[in-house]
């Protein structure tokens, strides 16, 4: 080979080393610095294409947390895909590539809703009933997301069937499935859409601090409280211990007394419950009624983004659904706002993840690569 | 037009080193022209990787090759084919789900116009078949997962002399062989050889090298021992050739007395994966304060026999038992709670997380122990502390809890397994290959901690392939022979070699140890 | 192996049950039985052109993941591919006036662009070892993201002005032929021509050496390695393939049989990539069984226009369900496929 692709290999070689063997806190850098790399590319693509550059990224910070609305709109966004990228995190910590977490979102809202609906007309019309609806809306939409997770899981387990397929096949099911329903039986009298009755006025989350319908600071608490004890399930019990060690090497975990089988299983549920409470906090909070889960916001795969940004840290999952939910509520008032698509956003989501993963796809190359000059 | 009167092959100071590890020092090695030649040693030795060098897939540090008296180097088993050497591994390299035609042919296929010229192959391979007796071409369209390992390995050497190969290389060919088909084999060697080709084979079999080979070079630790003529030399010779070092027999290192029977294994049979039977009908006891040494080849049953014992797998027959209760049916982690401490032969993928610190590894299989709980939680304090502990008290180096087990050499990395093994007082401990690759200094601070143990009381089941070890540490040693175990007895009062022809299926009183009996199907 | 997929590897009883199933078509086309009205002339012709997007992705991924790479992004390949057909379509004509011309450059242009979008794909995949799962879905994401904004920059909205399609060719004599002459002769060029890659492909890999190769490079590549072949370089060659034809296939769908690129919600490709996984798994890996089982999820497609001319009304959230429960039964019941042994195992040479 010539001389010159000799060294740029060499080059590379080196980079992708470093890469491999940084720490936390390097990752941390590499992340801010392909957040940044990525926004500058796409304020110069902006500005390429004959628009403002800066109006853009001003404006896609104002957009995100420029007045109490914005912001409001951001933190609403950033509670699902903190939620989701959660659930996300959780199964591929463990080796599990669960990309079901859409279909077991709209799964889980779904089975609030059901509860919800068939629930209400049987306690009395006031608020005191809210607590128990709410309690039995997440008792549903934890078993609903876990069962729907639970099933791939077992497929892969006992079948060997790769989790990557069928969980999207079940998403598709799932939303096929359930906008059947909606439209066959839920749908109220006369209704042009497939939308279901609205819940009672009082099933909902008080709007404390933001004056907003559709967000309450209740439910960033919720996912933030979730990621708090996934954190401690994860780092701080045996259970945790053994759910990423069969993510690094499954036959040390089994080593040590795991059951492969059994620990798939398990992954997959705890993701899909986590999933199916973001469906339910989607239905309570957000939207106050069900609807068709194709027009539904694809957080289950933007989570998949958060959580590769994350580097499928829970904690890390936190500071990436927020920047995901800037981006998000930025982009969105770009396109109200500016004449400049806001499909350049989701661009530049691509981008930030294709920066950061790349790093990430680095690390998730395992433990005998030899780059960096060390082959024999 | 070659030299014909020069060795086929002639290696000559062939060094190769990974990293610190010398596998081959120095090694010499002459083929003579027609002639058949044996590479034998223990595991370990070196024979493999001098093969592999010689095929091409390894490049020496030191050392030439000469082909035919011309001076050879080859980059890769390409040039090794271009210069007539075929390898048939032990680990046959055929593509289960393509043909037997598609094998022989790949890489070398003959095409007109991008299509493979089948017809041609088969003409060739046909005529190939006929002149060596092989029943091969009547399998050329059957999936190589559908025939049996004898018709495998014909395959594989069709297919190297479809290459053209004038040297074959056989790794421990007879490895997966029936009786029957061992002669078959050997009938099909002086074929070739009588046809001008000239073969090296590695075995640990001493009666197979004495059988088939005009000459045998023993290798011992990467070095070359020696070449002796096969017809004049004995099996005890060449035992004491692979094997010999004075050992250095320590009269304190023998146990008290051994107290209750603490582990007992009966009439265990282990199937793998293939459906093959790997554990044959063992039965065994360990007591308190007692190590019993099961000594033998690697691959003869001692890998499937201990993960049996330690919950890693299930036996097809027979039952395990710990102080009396019948564990068979009980789970990995049952069974380590229950006092059975187990230090993995595969340190790297089984006994060690690589990305974890000591600290997480301390914890690897102590997960449900109560010391590290705190209420719902683990106590990483403690747990810390407990790394600390062992770091301390088994020399591991650097002294660092926060270091990743990768950053360890194996010799610290064994010692940390170790030592977390030890530290949960088991009263059976399981120890396979304890201190392979492990450097001299570590490999006595494990030796005396066993010992420590045992004089505390704990049961031990050592398996190795290194047999000074066995001889120091055991007090009674099982020999392990396909399977099945081929006696047990007292090391003070074996020697040496006739440890060797244990190992190698021949019982004491000199009769062979029957080799298969009526296998299973596969 | 279950009974299932024992059968279905019989060679003579596949024959057997494909010679039935064209048998019954057959008969329903022509004999006025119940059920006849779901097939008709019309229906066959659009089961084609279905088809054609997702076998052409399906090759390619089948020859990757045969060869021991399992590529997960054709999804975003075909996001790709749609959008850059349009796209070079378009700015050709200058905006207008598009030409039947213009239209193939443009699929050639399309195999270029993706060809290098699949090389840098290779180099991570294979020098650098990348988590193989990790970067399909980065593919993938990036395809949505950058495929509508591209299309936004172009044309001012996610989706493309409505252009024109490859024209149907007419061959003369062939044509008249009943049935075989308007589906194969009087159609889109395209699907004839998928067809004819579907068994080149076949025979390349069955019957040539590179076959050989990519077979064994999946299966065991120690072994392709000692026989003296570069397993990475076939590797390569495979997973770039892949890339160029899901590109190709995305561009079908926007330019070959469709009138543009449509960029709302997940696109156009709407899952076609996914779809193509499994018709390659489906199809066995082999290159006529995965045009087989492409026909089938492109039947599956317009099953539901066809039901509906016969005035049954399944919801179309149900019928479009088929495929995907289709291929969940086929990985877990039919025992699962037989994926080739060394998939998403890098290979090293000395190790």
């Amino acid at each position: 080979m010539s001389d010159a692709a000799t060294g740029v290999r060499s080059l590379a070689d080196r980079i992708a080393a470093r890469m491999l063997d940084a720490s936390v806190l390097e990752r941390v850098v590499i992340a801010l610095v392909a957040t940044a790399l990525a926004l500058l590319i796409g304020a110069v693509i902006v500005a390429a294409s004959g628009y403002d550059a800066v109006e853009f990224v001003s404006s896609l910070v104002y957009g995100a947390v420029g007045n109490v609305s914005n912001l409001a709109f951001m933190l609403r966004q950033s509670s699902m895909l903190i939620l989701t990228g959660v659930a996300v995190a959780v199964a591929f910590r463990a080796g599990v590539f669960n990309i079901g977490v859409q279909g077991q979102f709209v799964v889980g809202g779904f089975a609030a809703t059901l509860g919800i609906l068939f629930a209400a007309p049987l306690l009395p019309n006031s608020p005191v009933s809210a607590i128990p609806l709410l309690a039995l809306a997440t008792l549903l939409a934890l078993a609903a997301g876990g069962a729907y997770g639970a099933l791939p899981g077992v497929m892969k387990a006992y079948a060997g069937a790769n989790e990557v397929i069928t969980t999207i096949m079940l998403n598709f099911i799932a939303s096929g499935v359930v906008y059947f329903l909606l439209d066959a039986y839920l749908r109220p009298e006369g209704a042009a859409a497939p939308n279901t009755e609205q819940f009672p006025d009082y099933v909902g989350l008080p709007g404390l601090v933001f004056e907003s319908p559709s967000f309450s600071i209740l439910g960033l608490g919720v996912a933030l409280l979730t990621v708090v004890v996934v954190y401690l399930v994860m780092d701080r019990t045996g259970f945790g211990y053994d759910l990423v060690t069969s993510g690094y090497q499954e036959p040390a975990a089994k080593y040590s007394g795991v059951d492969p089988k059994r620990m798939i299983v398990r992954t997959m549920t705890i993701s899909g419950m986590i999933a199916g409470l973001a469906g339910a906090l989607f239905a309570i909070m957000i939207l106050g009624y069900y609807s068709d889960p194709n027009t539904f916001p694809t957080f289950g795969f933007d989570a998949i983004a958060v959580s590769l940004l994350a580097a499928n840290n829970p904690l890390g999952v936190i500071p990436a659904g927020l920047l995901f939910g800037g981006l998000d509520a930025g982009g969105q008032y770009i396109g109200f706002t500016l004449d400049v698509p806001s499909e350049l956003v989701d661009g530049v989501i691509g981008l930030i993840v294709l920066f950061v993963a790349a790093p990430e796809l680095f690390r998730a190359a395992g433990q005998y690569t030899s780059l960096g000059g060390d082959r024999e | 037009m070659t030299d014909t009167t020069a060795p086929a092959v002639q290696l000559t100071d062939i060094t190769k080193r990974f990293g610190d590890v010398v596998a081959n020092d120095s090694v010499d090695l002459t083929l003579d022209r027609g002639s058949i030649h044996a590479v034998i040693g223990e595991n370990g030795a070196g024979k493999t990787t001098l093969m592999n060098v010689l095929y091409g897939l390894y490049d020496p540090n030191e050392g030439t090759i000469a082909i035919d008296g011309e001076p050879r180097s080859f980059d890769s088993p390409r040039d090794a084919i271009a210069a007539g050497i075929g390898m048939i591994h032990q680990h046959f390299q055929l593509v289960d789900n393509m043909t037997v035609l598609q094998n022989i042919v790949l890489g070398h296929e003959p095409s007109t116009r991008g299509l493979v010229d089948e017809q041609a192959a088969r003409r060739r391979i046909t005529d190939i078949c006929d002149t060596y007796g092989f029943s091969v071409d009547e399998h050329l369209d059957t999936p190589i997962e559908e025939l049996g390992l004898g018709i495998q390995q014909h395959v594989e050497i069709v297919k190297s002399l479809y290459r053209g190969a004038d040297t074959l290389i056989l790794d421990e060919p007879t490895a997966v062989l029936t009786p029957q088909e061992v002669e078959g084999l050997f009938d099909v060697m002086e074929a070739l050889t009588a046809d001008g080709r000239s073969l090296i084979f590695i075995t640990h079999k001493l009666d197979e090298a004495m059988h088939a080979a005009d000459d045998i070079t023993v290798l011992r630790d990467g070095s070359a021992v020696g070449t002796v003529d096969a017809a004049a030399t004995s099996q005890n010779e060449l035992a004491r050739m692979m094997v010999g070092r004075e050992v250095l027999f320590d009269v304190d290192s023998r146990g008290g007395t051994p107290g209750e029977v603490a582990l007992t294994v009966d009439g265990v049979t282990v199937r793998d994966e293939r459906g093959l039977e790997q554990v044959r009908d063992v039965s065994l006891s360990v007591r308190e304060g007692e190590i019993l040494g099961i000594a033998g080849v690697e691959g003869n049953g001692q890998q499937e026999l201990i993960e049996a014992i330690t919950g890693m797998r299930t036996p097809e027959r027979g039952t395990v038992s710990l102080q009396g209760r019948d564990i068979t049916e009980l789970s990995r982690r049952r069974r380590i709670e229950d006092g059975i401490s187990y230090v993995p032969g595969d340190r790297l993928e089984e006994g060690l997380v690589q990305d974890y610190s000591l600290v997480r590894n301390a914890l690897l299989s102590n997960q449900t122990m109560d010391a590290f709980s705190d209420g719902l939680f683990l106590d990483w304090g403690r747990i810390g502390d407990h790394a600390d502990e062992i770091i301390d008290a088994y020399d591991v180096r650097p002294r660092n809890p926060e270091a990743t087990a990768k950053s360890l050499s194996g010799g610290n990395q064994q010692k940390f397994i170790v030592g977390r093994e030890l530290e949960r007082d088991p009263s059976v401990l399981v120890a396979a290959h304890p201190t392979r690759g492990v450097d001299i200094g570590s490999i006595e601070f494990i030796h005396q901690r066993f010992q420590d143990m045992r004089a505390e009381g704990v049961a031990i089941l050592l398996v190795s392939s290194k047999l000074d070890e066995v001889q120091k540490l055991s007090d009674r040693t099982a020999v392990m022979y396909e399977g099945s175990v081929v006696d047990t007895v007292d090391p003070d009062d074996v020697t040496e070699e006739e440890l060797g022809l244990l190992m190698a299926g021949r019982a004491r009183d000199g009769t062979e140890r029957a080799a298969r009996g009526t296998e299973g199907d596969a | 192996m279950s009974t299932a997929r024992a059968l279905l590897d019989d060679r003579r009883t596949l024959l057997g049950v494909l010679g039935a199933l064209v048998a019954v078509i057959a008969l329903l086309l022509f004999v006025d039985l119940p059920g006849s009205d779901l097939v008709t002339v019309g229906a066959l012709e659009r089961a084609l052109q279905a088809a054609t997007p997702i076998a052409l992705a399906a090759i390619g991924g089948l020859y990757a993941e045969k060869s021991g790479v399992f590529n997960i992004g054709l999804e975003g390949f075909m996001i790709f591919g749609a959008l850059v057909g349009a796209a070079v379509a378009w700015l050709l004509a200058g905006g207008e006036g598009i030409t039947q011309v213009h239209l193939w450059v443009a699929f050639v242009a399309v195999a270029v662009v993706s060809g290098v979008l699949a090389t840098l794909f290779a180099v991570l995949l294979i020098r650098y070892e990348a988590n193989q799962i990790v970067a399909g879905l980065a593919v993938w994401f990036i395809g949505l993201g950058f495929g509508p904004f591209a299309a936004t920059v172009l044309w001012g909205g996610v989706s493309s002005p409505s252009l024109p399609n490859v024209d149907a060719v007419s061959v003369p004599v062939l044509a008249e032929i009943p049935v075989l002459g308007r589906l194969f002769f009087d159609a889109s060029p395209l699907v004839l021509l998928t067809i004819v890659v579907a068994v080149a492909a076949w025979v390349v890999l069955f019957r040539t050496r590179y076959g050989y190769w990519v077979q064994a490079a999946g299966e065991n590549p120690e072994a392709l390695d000692t026989a003296g072949i570069d397993v990475n370089r076939v590797r390569y060659a495979t997973v770039i393939f892949s890339g160029v034809m899901a590109g190709l296939g995305g561009a079908v769908l926007s330019i070959g049989i469709g009138s543009g690129f449509t960029g709302t919600g997940v696109t156009m490709v709407d899952g076609r990539g996914w779809i193509a996984i499994v018709a390659y798994l489906f199809g066995n890996y082999n290159p006529l069984g995965t045009y087989g089982a492409s026909l089938l999820f492109g039947a599956m497609d317009m099953l539901q226009i066809q039901l509906q001319t016969i005035g049954i009304s399944l919801p179309g959230s149900i019928t479009g369900l088929f495929p995907y429960v289709a291929v969940l039964v086929v990985l877990v019941g039919v025992g699962y496929t037989r994926v080739p042994s060394a998939v998403g195992e890098s290979y090293d040479t000395e190790e």
